[in-house]
């Protein structure tokens, strides 16, 4: 009709673009069945197709990247770390106090864990702010 | 004994099995249509995985075919 054969009638980028949106859309249904599931094979069932979509939303969004369809997005500033990570860390010694209050609290152990750096030495070193 | 399948699950696994069968389409598009190569290698992967998701949502119905009601339950 108007599209001559052979000819896209989106861009690559277009086209990969419509993909990512839906898998990113997928990957929040399928995590969405899983909370709302009873039965536990069909919660696993959507678990596993969390994982398996989420995966591959990963590789598209390499792909494209390498193909340079993205603008690699501007960095935070260090300053606004900086902010975020004192407010933080108040917040987390209120809590802590709370919680020790209320249940004799434990020290809970750090879920990000990069496999490059000093990851492990500094985690629970509190930073020097004067 | 497994457990019947909630109507709720059962919107989730048809609905799912719409947006795989999207997918599959979509992925085929990109790679018939797409220029850059590793996109188009990527897509036609992805088409084989999303088969597979499928197959595992009509597998889960199917599995679940002999423990449904027959009649309304309150």
């Amino acid at each position: 009709m108007y599209q001559q054969q052979n000819q896209p009638f989106l861009s690559d980028e277009d086209l990969a673009y419509t993909v990512l949106c839906d898998l990113k859309r997928v990957v929040r249904e399928y995590a969405t069945a899983a909370t709302e599931a009873s039965c536990p094979d069909i919660r696993e069932l959507f678990t596993k197709l969390t994982n398996s979509t989420l995966t591959m939303q990963g590789q598209l969004f390499q792909a494209m990247q390498q193909a340079n369809m993205y603008n690699t997005a501007s960095p935070a500033l260090r300053q606004e770390l900086d902010k975020q990570m004192k407010q933080y860390q108040q917040t987390k010694q209120k809590t802590q106090q709370f919680l020790q209050q209320k249940t004799g609290g434990q020290m809970s152990q750090s879920m990000y864990t990069p496999s490059v750096h000093q990851s492990q030495s500094n985690q629970f070193q509190q930073p020097n702010y004067q | 004994m497994i457990q019947p399948m909630t109507a709720k699950e059962l919107e989730y696994v048809a609905d799912s099995m719409s947006n795989e069968d999207l997918l599959m389409k979509q992925n085929a598009q990109v790679a018939a249509m797409a220029t850059n190569q590793a996109l188009r290698s990527l897509c036609s992967q992805m088409i084989q995985t999303h088969q597979q998701h499928y197959d595992s949502l009509l597998h889960a119905i199917s599995h679940h075919q002999q423990t449904a009601p027959t009649q309304p339950q309150q």
